[in-house]
């Protein structure tokens, strides 16, 4: 988490078009953010029933970790519709992004609870004792 | 029946084990909440998953409980989660994220 789902027009990204959403995806969360790579994951789906893309070419719905201000998701949106319209070839009114919030406690990754945003750094520290202690 | 997303990358563990996942995911729903549940499948075809910028191997599976949870057995219904998944598939902990959440409410 957060989980970035790009539902698009068929055949709208090349694979080299999908990739480098996805990077600026995953730079853009934790440049807003400052949460780890790691964490960001996207998949793209074409013209998918089950994913919004209502009238757009190109439609992200991100969910991110309850806890982030209405500052911070807006331009997370932003950013990503830039992102879009840059490497999509399509217009601002062809491209949309959504931000929807779920509580990090309802969140397993990892093998732990998802840390509350800010406290990345502690969960990598428990993680990492964690594992040292597991069996191998 | 509990609806529980299934994100799968195309040809990997999960997604050739489709039956025999969906069965523990409803043994498992049945223990832990006493329904039934529905696996929906929604394969990613390779070169459209990325974790962290590069191609993913990672599983999202997402439900929601049917009636509020406390964390404690949030926490427990989730890491019975992972270790079906975990144990059917090989993947690793670091291929799956679950989701257990609270009912949606409108």
């Amino acid at each position: 988490m957060p989980l970035y789902i790009c539902n698009t027009r068929k055949g709208a990204l090349d694979a080299h078009a999908r990739a480098a959403i996805a990077q600026d995806i995953t730079d853009i969360h934790c440049d807003v953010t400052g949460a780890p790579p790691i964490f960001v994951h996207a998949a793209f789906f074409e013209e998918s029933a089950g994913f919004p893309l209502d009238d757009k070419a190109l439609y992200v719905r991100g969910t991110i970790r309850k806890g982030r201000s209405d500052g911070q998701k807006e331009e997370i949106a932003q950013r990503i519709v830039q992102s879009l319209t840059r490497h999509g070839g399509v217009d601002d009114s062809s491209a949309a992004a959504q931000i929807r919030e779920t509580p990090a406690s309802w969140v397993l990754e990892g093998g732990e609870i998802m840390p509350e945003p800010g406290e990345e750094a502690a969960w990598f520290e428990a993680h990492k004792a964690a594992r040292s202690e597991a069996p191998s | 029946m509990i609806d529980c997303l299934c994100l799968v990358q195309e040809g990997q563990g999960p997604d050739r084990q489709r039956t025999a996942l969906a069965g523990a995911l409803d043994a498992f729903a049945r223990e832990q909440f006493g329904v039934g549940l529905q696996a929906r499948w929604v394969p990613v075809a390779p070169g459209y998953g990325f974790t962290a910028g590069a191609p993913s191997s990672s599983s999202v599976v997402s439900l929601a409980a049917p009636e509020p949870l406390t964390q404690d057995r949030r926490e427990a219904a989730l890491r019975a989660l992972v270790a079906l998944w975990t144990e059917h598939t090989g993947c690793s902990v670091d291929e799956i994220v679950a989701v257990v959440a609270d009912p949606v409410t409108h």
